[in-house]
């Protein structure tokens, strides 16, 4: 009987403390995906790449603004959302207490404001990522004068009537329309 | 006893269109439940309903009673039938052919209760939501308390779950919106690395190490390039001591790869 007391006490407790105690995730654990909604240009890169269809955007032109969502009972953990996005503004957390009662509480959602085209004032694309795409030119050593911020401004149709104009207005497109 | 028809507590609610309701709770059960969670003197008893999952959180419910975890010091107990059941545990996306042996296994159980939905197929219908053959979660067919989402939940995200079912542990969770600010802006990422040479490391420390790794790995190089706090070195003294400070010889192949890489992209 001692014996076996010793066994016991020499193999020791297997059994995690979890609910009592924190539980450590082991490095790498891919838990509730978490959005730093400060840093998200809303391009959808994640919403493309989500095979689960957890993450999912809707644009609403009335009401001006791109509606990102997570659907948490959803989300599969795969990470692919993180690996995509061009910002760091999603990343994976070692949260894992996600159960809820009610089904609602799943959702994950943020709202952006879209940009409006300085030419024609339909909204394009999402502020946010007009103003990222500048920082980006910033970076890669290009001075942004105010004719380039007006041209980023612009929604492709505009670009595409105001391209035809300049080239008609080109010595190729006059000659072409002399003859 | 395979038959729909057998049992007129097979008939469930249909809408106007034909389509088959999910159940709903009376209120006395309701009611019932709630006096069960609170003066529940004795182990809980859990019936696993399996409508048509892939078994991956089958797995994890069987490895969150194996001692490692071992749910049940709380008292809860995996049953083979729905008979003894207390708690019911609805795993998968509920397919065509499971819904009818699900509903059973939901009448068969005593009332009153609980209904878990476990895992991503449980919960909303997960990757397979939008497959013809399936209902897209335990919510279609019957009434759901608690909700377990993961895929699949790991044992310590299963026990608090039926903590949660319990009673015993409150929600930790809660939806959040987030509308965007004025002047809210993102940052670029390392500022002081040229756009071209950052995207040349970020790709060929993808092309390295893998999507996910490469990115961690080529966000810790530029930080070692751009830290302020070594301004005093040389950009070559930097990664030679960040190299000094790492044992893992692949990363260090990788990381000496990505200098190359950098000083090809500082001189073209």
């Amino acid at each position: 009987m001692l014996k076996l007391f010793k066994i016991i006490s020499d193999a020791g407790e297997a059994t995690h403390k979890y609910p009592f105690a924190p539980y450590p995730v082991s490095p790498g654990f891919r838990g509730k995906p978490q959005l730093e909604a400060n840093q998200c240009i809303a391009c959808a890169a994640c919403v493309i790449a989500c095979p689960a269809n957890a993450l999912t955007m809707s644009t609403d032109t009335e009401a001006n603004e791109r509606n990102w969502e997570l659907n948490l009972g959803r989300c599969i953990f795969c990470g692919r959302c993180e690996e995509v996005c061009p910002t760091k503004a999603i990343a994976l957390t070692p949260e894992f207490e996600l159960a809820v009662g009610n089904k609602a509480d799943l959702l994950q959602k943020a709202t952006f404001r879209l940009a409006h085209c300085v030419d024609c004032g339909t909204p394009f694309a999402p502020a946010k990522e007009v103003e990222y795409v500048m920082d980006l030119l910033v970076q890669s050593g290009i001075q942004v004068d105010d004719a380039q911020r007006a041209h980023l401004a612009t929604c492709p149709e505009c670009k595409r009537k105001q391209t035809v104009f300049r080239d008609d207005q080109s010595q190729h497109m006059s000659t072409e329309i002399e003859k | 006893m395979n038959g729909p028809a057998h049992g007129s507590n097979l008939i469930v609610p249909r809408d106007a269109n034909g389509m088959p309701v999910p159940l709903t709770e009376s209120e006395e059960i309701a009611k019932l439940k709630g006096a069960l969670l609170k003066d529940i003197q004795r182990s809980a008893y859990v019936y696993r309903v399996d409508c048509g999952g892939c078994n991956g959180c089958e797995i994890e419910i069987f490895a969150a009673i194996t001692p490692v975890f071992d749910a049940e010091r709380f008292g809860i107990k995996v049953v083979a039938s729905p008979r003894h059941a207390d708690i019911l545990l609805f795993t998968g996306a509920v397919t065509r052919a499971m819904r009818m042996p699900a509903l059973r296994a939901y009448q068969a159980a005593p009332d009153p209760k609980i209904t878990v939905s476990y895992g991503a197929c449980g919960c909303s219908g997960g990757i397979f939501h939008d497959l013809y053959c399936v209902w897209g979660g335990t919510d279609k067919v019957v009434p759901v308390d608690v909700y377990i989402p993961g895929c699949p939940p790991t044992p310590p995200a299963t026990i608090y779950g039926f903590a949660m079912a319990l009673g015993l542990l409150g929600q930790k969770l809660h939806a959040s919106h987030h509308v965007e600010g004025e002047g809210e802006r993102a940052v670029v990422a390392h500022p002081q690395v040229p756009l071209d040479i950052r995207v040349e490391i970020e790709r060929e420390a993808r092309r390295l190490a893998g999507y996910r790794s490469g990115k961690l790995i080529a966000d810790e190089f530029m930080h070692v390039l751009t830290e302020e706090s070594a301004a005093a070195l040389s950009l070559d003294e930097r990664v030679k001591r960040f190299l000094s400070g790492n044992d893992d010889p692949r990363k260090e192949e990788i990381i000496t790869r990505l200098w190359d890489v950098s000083l090809q992209g500082a001189t073209v």
